[in-house]
């Protein structure tokens, strides 16, 4: 399952779960400020407290809303 | 009417009044989710974590007037936000702080310490600048707040002494904070 790690205010989140939306891909949100399990394990796996953050497989990850990248990662 | 007459509610919605805080130095901050045009929470709480047990308190104002319009293309912004978390200052709720629509204490702390400009030194004031007269070039008349992350700075008495644009980094503060405590 795709993983989203973000919070409600940030509008590079909703960029990425809108596109998401738009090439039907299912997604789990995690929310940071909401959820604190949720804001440890996105800092555990990007050593950073930015997102946000798209998994699959929490190993490998994309930071920001980048169409491309997320593309490759999906195989969209 | 002074900065102790004021009250606001916590982001808890628990109603403070600022009276409460007399005797201590005060910060006051329009925060942001920040968005990487103005990231000032990790320095604000820098301060605070150095300067809390001698007196400061910093309260930081959500306000999302300024949100959706980060400056300049895709390729030179970063495409992330960092949520407020880790922050332990005391954030209250969510409201304006220009404009009619304005809370009370930004009215009054406006009043106080009028724009005097900003420093144009800082990386991001041509961008700041820029982005006010594309968006909102009405922003960049009268004394209101501008941007996110205005600090006004309170003596243990309640006068508001000084006023920080976005562009004066939290950190550069520090020295007039010591003078206050």
């Amino acid at each position: 399952m795709v993983k989203v790690y973000s919070f409600e205010a940030c509008p590079w989140c909703n960029k990425v779960k809108k596109y998401l939306d738009s090439k039907g891909v299912e997604y789990e949100v995690h929310d940071v400020e909401l959820n604190a399990e949720d804001a440890a394990a996105c800092e555990k796996l990007t050593g950073d407290t930015a997102v946000p953050v798209l998994t699959v497989d929490d190993k490998n990850y994309i930071l920001g809303f980048d169409k491309a990248k997320i593309d490759a990662l999906l195989g969209l | 009417m002074g900065i102790y007459d004021f009250t606001v509610k916590t982001n808890k919605g628990v109603e403070k009044n600022l009276g409460d805080y007399k005797g201590k130095v005060l910060l006051i901050v329009n925060t942001a989710s920040k968005c990487g045009f103005t990231p000032q929470f990790k320095e604000l709480q820098e301060l605070y974590k150095t300067y809390k047990d001698r007196g400061l308190e910093i309260l930081g104002f959500p306000c999302n007037q300024f949100a959706g319009q980060e400056p300049g293309s895709n390729d030179e912004v970063q495409t992330f936000c960092r949520a407020n978390y880790g922050v332990t200052f005391q954030i209250f709720e969510k409201g304006d702080v220009r404009g009619e629509t304005a809370q009370p204490l930004f009215k009054y702390l406006t009043e106080q310490k009028k724009f005097e400009g900003f420093d144009e030194n800082h990386p991001i004031a041509a961008k700041l600048v820029e982005a006010l007269k594309q968006n909102f070039p009405e922003y960049l008349e009268g004394d209101g707040i501008k941007w996110n992350f205005t600090k006004f700075l309170v003596d243990k008495e309640g006068n508001v002494v000084a006023r920080f644009e976005p562009t004066t980094n939290p950190a550069s503060i520090a020295k007039d904070i010591e003078a206050l405590l």
